[in-house]
């Protein structure tokens, strides 16, 4: 097993994986470095950029934006795209090659085609811009992550344990609820954790529909245009901190494994 | 089944309405304004072909430099993303498992986050630039490392990496293992075994890579216009400016749907390339 070629394969995978997470590894640690560029070496280790940045009433309207738009879009994405898994799960399967398409084409979409159709959409219909029509606009992108992984687990599904519920004479809700939800839960924990990782880390789409105001990427993005500041980092590594924490907890809850 | 059906198929509603309305509804007047025009700044409805003879005969350029890159980009991590998910799979045993977490980590992490931390590492006062003038090996920045299309390749195909990864790794994942041993004894060589055995049985998921990777490639406007410099003319950029103050939402779309076309016939071809070259010989 331990011959050359595996040893290469492996030293191949090992710098990939470097290449991949190394990034985001210096960006943290430039979080904390007291020197006002991002340049070696650091000399010292500070806490004042954070100080810095929680003092902007700017960042917190952010934060709070971003708050809002995500834990909606979790809640709305969450419910709809599980109901509609329920009803797919059961369809023969004949219509799943041309609905599964169907259902993930707005994430084959580009963000930015989607975000222009979208406000040129919202403008003529007369959907104000702003936190509900981001919030919207959020949903299309990513209900169908939530359906998918639902879907997903929904093969397999062994019914016979609801229809015993259903002869029993519980209610379909009952079923679902006393039945299925406890079977499926950390499937649909795990999907509404994608859903708000996606949704907290937009960029593209929310700086088309949101109008005035800010969530955090589009705040970043403010940042990034004004020029070099330290607490760019931070609030990228918050963004950063965010997305990964919420997709940690998805793929613990649905055990994920490729 | 005990189940009336009308009740069951009412679940699917609201998820249905949201597709329907804010997304078929709103994609198809977008596709049909690239035949309008822009009246002292109003669109006004029409069936002409103008904005996508204006959009050819303007950017060509622009059209095929974004796909020069977005192709190269797309290729290069197919590529690397069948050897990374290959060692995960077959090549690293429990080691495998690590390095798999490291590229869901890596799928995550912040969009704009990642494009951003390119420009601080390969920045004139960057993390690159300034090591190297503290280990002595060079006395001024180097300049060229940023604002160029190879820093957008680096930056994109960063970004990409993890999203081509997973479908190849999902492919790899119900390749067996007994055939690829059988090949061995039977005296194929290792890159037999891969031509021959594996890579046949996850053509779709190569397909799924690079298409997820060109399209966004192609479609992307922030990191030409990060770190792209004032040379790299890709098309988002162009789109984009499009929708601004000074902008004519009806050549935008015709834009948009010219890069949505070219997409596809690009993956077209690779599908076909793929074909011939695995399936058929």
């Amino acid at each position: 097993m331990r011959d050359l070629p595996t040893l290469f394969w492996r030293i191949f995978g090992t710098i990939v994986a470097i290449f991949m997470l190394s990034p985001l590894v210096v960006l943290v640690l430039f979080c904390f470095s007291e020197r006002s560029l991002v340049t070696f070496p650091i000399t010292g280790l500070t806490f004042e950029w954070f100080v810095k940045l929680f003092d902007r009433p700017a960042f917190w309207d952010a934060f709070q934006n971003s708050l809002i738009v995500t834990g909606s879009v979790g809640l709305v994405s969450t419910v709809f795209g599980t109901m509609a898994a329920m009803t797919i799960a059961r369809l023969r399967s004949r219509f799943s090659g041309p609905l599964m398409l169907f259902i993930t084409l707005p994430i084959m979409l580009p963000p930015l085609v989607l975000g222009v159709a979208l406000l040129t959409y919202f403008s003529t219909v007369g959907i104000r811009l702003g936190l509900f029509s981001v919030i919207l606009a959020h949903i299309v992108f990513t209900q169908p992550f939530v359906i998918l992984i639902v879907l997903a687990r929904m093969t397999g599904f062994d019914y016979n344990v609801v229809n015993s519920a259903r002869d029993l004479g519980a209610s379909h809700a009952r079923a679902f609820v006393t039945v299925t939800l406890p079977i499926i839960r950390p499937t649909i924990i795990g999907a509404a954790m994608v859903a708000m990782a996606l949704s907290v880390d937009d960029f593209v789409v929310t700086f088309f529909t949101i109008g005035g105001g800010n969530t955090l990427p589009t705040f970043l993005w403010g940042m990034l245009r004004m020029g070099v500041n330290p607490t760019i980092n931070i609030v990228a590594a918050i963004i950063m901190a965010l997305t990964i924490t919420a997709s940690i907890v998805a793929f613990r809850a649905t055990r994920y494994r490729g | 089944m005990t189940t009336r059906r009308p009740a069951r198929a009412a679940l699917a509603l609201p998820s249905l309405a949201v597709y329907l309305l804010i997304f078929v509804a709103p994609l198809l007047y977008f596709f049909v304004i690239s035949f309008w025009r822009v009246r002292t700044f109003r669109l006004t409805p029409d069936s002409s072909l103008a904005n996508y003879a204006k959009t050819i005969n303007d950017h060509s350029v622009s059209l095929v430099f974004t796909f020069e890159v977005a192709t190269v980009i797309a290729l290069l991590v197919t590529c690397i993303a069948f050897g990374f998910a290959y060692v995960v799979r077959f090549k690293a045993g429990r080691y495998g498992t690590l390095l798999l977490f490291v590229a869901l980590i890596a799928l995550f992490g912040g969009y704009l986050t990642k494009i951003y931390v390119w420009k601080t590492i390969l920045g004139q006062s960057g993390i690159i630039n300034s090591a190297l003038i503290t280990l002595g090996i060079i006395e001024e920045p180097i300049k060229v490392l940023l604002y160029n299309p190879v820093a957008v390749i680096i930056a994109l195909s960063h970004y990409t990496l993890p999203l081509a990864i997973l479908p190849i790794y999902g492919a790899l994942r119900s390749v067996e293992d007994m055939p690829l041993h059988a090949a061995r004894d039977l005296g194929a060589s290792r890159f037999r075994v891969i031509r021959d055995i594996v890579l046949p049985q996850c053509l779709v998921g190569i397909l799924v890579a690079f298409s997820l990777t060109l399209i966004f490639a192609a479609g992307d406007f922030v990191t030409p216009l990060l770190i792209g410099g004032p040379h790299t003319a890709m098309i988002g950029k162009l789109i984009q400016l499009q929708f601004g103050f000074h902008g004519n939402a009806a050549m935008g779309s015709a834009m948009a749907f010219t890069v949505i076309g070219v997409c596809i016939l690009i993956i077209l071809v690779f599908a076909v390339v793929l074909r011939l070259a695995f399936r058929i010989r």
